[in-house]
C-alpha cells in the first residue's frame, strides 16, 4: 500500500537531482581541501562555488558570510552562544521568545547558567510575536534578538522585518533561525537587515548533517568548536564537502522553484483545513488563518488525544505529527501551543501536517477522507465527548 | 523504545478495543487519570453472586481519553476482570496488565498504566456502597477583591463593567468568568470579535438558563467548568496569564490570556 507523508517538517527526502551531484565527491572528488595537492584544489573549487550558491540563495553581498555546520542546531549554538560570548562586553541580555525550537529554548537556559540574563517575549493567539512587548523588553544591556522567521510547529509567520528594524535602532544583533520557512518563503538579508541566519540543508532537500550560519561582515561571534580553523577560524573540522555540495545543489534548485512550489503548497494545503474544518465538528486551525507558513496545517480536535491520532493514521499509512505530551520525551504538550493561550487538554489534542514537494493532491484527498472517521471513532471512546455530540455521531449512522 | 512502538497485542487492543462504553445503573464506578497530563479513564462494574455465593463482576465497561497505551491497557483490563470475583479482580496490578499486554514501553508504564487503578476505584466505589458518581466539591466563584491581581491590572487587561465599544477585544484571548446570564451572553457576543473566549465556572454543567446554556453549546466558547479564578499575572502594566484552580482535580495551573472580565453586579 502507498504510504502518504505529511511529516516534511520533520524531514525531508533527498532531491535525486542533488544526490546524482553529490555522490562524485563521495568517491572520486574526495580530497581534504586543506591538501595542497591538484585533488585538494579541485575540493577546494567545489566549496568555493557552494558557498557562493548558499550566499546567492539568500541574496547575502558575498560568498565569506556563509559558514558552514554540521546542521540547524550548531548554526543556532554558534549564534547565540559565539554572538553572546562575543559581545559580553556590550552586555549580557539576550531575547528570544517562547515559541522558538527547542535548540534555541536549551540554548537560551544554558545561557542564563553561563549568567546571561534571558527575556522571552509573548505571543497573540495566533503565536505571532508582540512587537510591543518586544520593544519593553529592550534594555541598554541588550546584545542579541533571537526571533525565527516562522514557528515550527503552528507555522505562524513572524515579523521579522519589523524586529530587524527595532534591532537595527537599538543597535542590538538580530538572528533568526530561517529553517522553517527556508523551503517556501525566499529570504533576501539585503532587503530585511539580518545580522546571523540559521539555515539547513535537509530542509530544502539537501542531505541531512548540513547546515550554515551566515554572517553579516563585522559581526563578532566566538567560535564554540575549536580546531584547525576551518571557516576562518569560526568553525573548525575538515568541511564536509559532499554534503555542501549537496547543500549547495538543493538551495540552487529551491531558489529557482520556490516560489511555484509554495503556490502549489498552499493550495493543497488550503483544501486539506477547508476539508477538515468542515467534515469534522468542534475542529479548529491554530496559528493564523493567514500569515503561516503555505506548507503547514495544524489543527486542533477536541475531546481526543493526538498519540492515539498519530497511531490511528499510521495504521492508514498517513504520516503526520502532535503537539500532545504523549509522544514528546518530557511528557510535556507542546510549549508553543501552551504560549498561544491553549489549556493543556487542548495542546494534547493537536494534529501537525506539513506538506512538501513530493506532496500530491490524492494525498491530501485520502486524509481528509479518513481523518473524520479516525476522530469520530475516538471520540467514541473518550469520556470528555459530551453526550450531543456522541448522539450526533450516533444519528449519522442510522 | 519510542512512544509510539507498541507490541502486537497493544496495537490489537487500541484498535479493537473490548467492552468499550458506560453501564448504566453500574454498581460500581472508577474513575482515575486526569485530562491535563493526557489521561482520563472511566470503569463501570456490575456485579452478581456466583454458585459459590462469591460476587463476581458480570460486567464490565470503560471510557477512556488518552493515549494508545491508555486505551489498551483499559481494554485489556476488562477482558482480564470480567467473570473474576472482586477479590480478585481487586488483586489486579499494573504490572499484570502490562505483561498480560506482551510488555509496555518503559515512559508509559506509568503516566498511561492506569486501568488497575481505575478497576479498584470502581470496587472501592461498590463496597462502600457510595453513588457510583465521582465526587464533586463545588463552590462559588472568588469575589473579585480576593483574586489576587484584579484591582492592580484594572482597565489594563482587567475588567468589571461591559465596555462600550467591544471592538477593543478584536483578537484577544478572553477569559470571562461566569457571573450570570449577562456574562455568558457577552460571552457569546464576543465571539464575533475573536476566536477565543473562554468561560471559568464552578458548575459541573454548562451554565446559564437553558436556552444560553444550548447556544453556549453551539458555539466555540471554551467552558472550563469545576474551576476558579486565583489570581492575575502579567509584566508591566498588561494581563499576561492567569492561574486557575481547579477544584475537580484540586491543582493549579497557569493560562495565558491577554483580558479577564467578572461582572461584578454586588457594587
Amino acid at each position: 500500500m502507498m504510504s502518504v507523508y505529511l511529516d516534511y517538517q520533520a524531514a525531508k527526502p533527498v532531491d535525486l537531482r542533488v544526490v546524482s551531484e553529490m555522490t562524485v565527491y563521495l568517491n572520486q572528488k574526495f580530497a581534504n581541501p586543506s591538501s595542497l595537492h591538484c585533488e585538494g584544489d579541485e575540493a577546494t573549487d567545489a566549496l568555493s562555488t557552494s558557498r557562493q550558491k548558499i550566499a546567492d540563495f539568500i541574496n547575502a553581498p558575498n560568498s565569506d558570510s556563509i559558514i558552514f555546520t554540521s546542521g540547524a542546531t550548531e548554526s543556532n549554538n554558534l549564534a547565540l552562544i559565539g554572538a553572546a560570548m562575543g559581545n559580553k562586553k556590550r552586555g549580557n541580555h539576550v531575547i528570544i521568545s517562547e515559541i522558538e525550537h527547542i535548540s534555541i529554548l536549551n540554548i537560551a537556559k544554558y545561557l542564563e547558567r553561563q549568567g546571561f540574563k534571558v527575556s522571552r517575549v509573548p505571543v497573540d493567539q495566533y503565536g505571532i510575536v508582540r512587537l510591543d512587548k518586544l520593544a519593553r523588553l529592550i534594555n541598554d544591556k541588550t546584545i542579541l534578538i533571537s526571533i525565527s522567521t516562522a514557528s515550527n510547529e503552528v507555522g505562524s509567520l513572524q515579523p521579522i522585518e519589523e524586529i530587524s528594524e527595532i534591532a537595527a535602532k537599538e543597535n542590538i544583533l538580530f538572528h533568526t533561525d530561517a529553517v522553517a520557512s527556508e523551503s517556501v518563503i525566499p529570504l533576501d538579508v539585503q532587503k530585511i537587515p539580518i545580522d546571523l541566519v540559521t539555515l539547513s540543508s535537509n530542509d530544502i532537500y539537501g542531505p541531512r548533517g548540513v547546515g550554515a550560519l551566515y554572517l553579516k561582515k563585522g559581526v563578532r561571534v566566538n567560535p564554540i568548536i575549536i580546531g584547525g580553523g576551518q571557516e576562518r577560524g569560526i568553525r573548525s573540522g575538515s568541511e564536509n564537502v559532499p554534503g555542501i555540495v549537496g547543500f549547495a545543489k538543493a538551495a540552487e534548485i529551491m531558489k529557482t522553484e520556490i516560489k511555484e512550489e509554495a503556490e502549489k503548497l498552499k493550495s493543497l494545503r488550503d483544501k486539506l483545513i477547508k476539508g477538515t474544518l468542515e467534515k469534522i465538528p468542534k475542529s479548529y486551525l491554530n496559528g493564523h488563518p493567514e500569515r503561516r507558513l503555505p506548507h503547514n496545517a495544524h489543527f486542533r480536535f477536541d475531546y481526543i488525544e493526538g498519540e492515539s491520532l498519530i497511531l490511528s493514521l499510521k495504521d492508514e499509512n498517513i504520516a503526520a505529527a502532535t503537539g500532545s505530551a504523549c509522544t514528546s520525551r518530557t511528557l510535556e504538550p507542546s510549549h508553543t501551543l501552551i504560549a498561544m493561550g491553549l489549556l493543556h487538554e487542548e495542546a494534547h489534542g493537536s494534529l501537525v501536517v506539513t506538506l512538501g514537494r513530493y506532496t500530491q493532491e490524492h494525498d491530501i484527498d485520502k486524509l481528509i477522507d479518513i481523518l473524520p472517521n479516525i476522530v469520530k471513532r475516538l471520540r467514541l471512546l473518550s469520556p470528555l465527548t459530551p453526550p450531543d455530540l456522541i448522539k450526533k455521531y450516533n444519528e449519522v449512522n442510522e | 523504545m519510542k512512544s509510539t512502538q507498541y507490541t502486537e497485542k497493544v496495537l490489537d487492543h487500541f484498535r479493537n478495543p473490548r467492552n468499550m462504553g458506560e453501564i448504566e445503573n453500574a454498581d460500581g464506578f472508577g474513575r482515575v487519570g486526569n485530562p491535563v497530563c493526557g489521561d482520563l479513564m472511566f470503569m463501570y462494574i456490575k456485579v452478581a453472586k456466583n454458585d459459590n455465593e462469591e460476587e463476581f463482576i458480570k460486567d464490565i465497561k470503560f471510557k477512556t481519553f488518552g493515549c494508545g497505551s491508555a486505551v489498551a491497557t483499559s481494554s485489556m483490563i476488562t477482558e482480564m476482570a470480567k467473570g473474576l470475583t472482586l477479590e480478585e479482580a481487586y488483586k489486579i496490578t499494573r504490572q499484570d496488565v502490562a505483561d498480560e499486554l506482551e510488555g509496555l514501553p518503559p515512559i508509559k508504564m506509568h503516566c498511561s498504566n492506569l486501568a488497575a487503578d481505575a478497576l479498584k476505584a470502581a470496587i472501592d466505589n461498590y463496597r462502600t456502597g457510595a453513588e457510583p458518581e465521582v465526587e464533586v466539591a463545588t463552590s462559588c466563584q472568588l469575589e473579585i477583591s480576593v483574586i489576587l491581581g484584579f484591582d492592580e491590572f484594572l482597565g489594563k487587561g482587567a475588567y468589571k463593567e461591559i465596555p462600550e465599544d467591544l471592538e477593543e477585544f478584536r483578537d484577544k484571548r478572553i477569559l470571562i468568568v461566569d457571573s450570570g446570564d449577562n456574562s455568558l451572553e457577552l460571552s457569546l457576543k464576543l465571539t464575533e470579535y475573536t476566536g477565543r473566549v473562554i468561560v471559568l465556572t464552578s458548575s459541573k454543567e454548562v451554565p446559564g438558563r437553558e436556552e444560553i446554556a444550548k447556544k453556549l453549546k453551539k458555539s466555540d466558547v471554551k467552558i472550563l467548568h469545576q474551576s476558579e479564578l486565583l489570581e492575575i499575572k502579567g509584566e508591566i502594566d498588561e494581563v499576561e496569564k492567569v492561574i486557575i484552580h481547579d477544584y475537580d482535580e484540586d491543582e493549579n495551573y497557569e493560562l495565558f490570556v491577554d483580558v479577564v472580565i467578572y461582572l461584578d453586579y454586588r457594587g
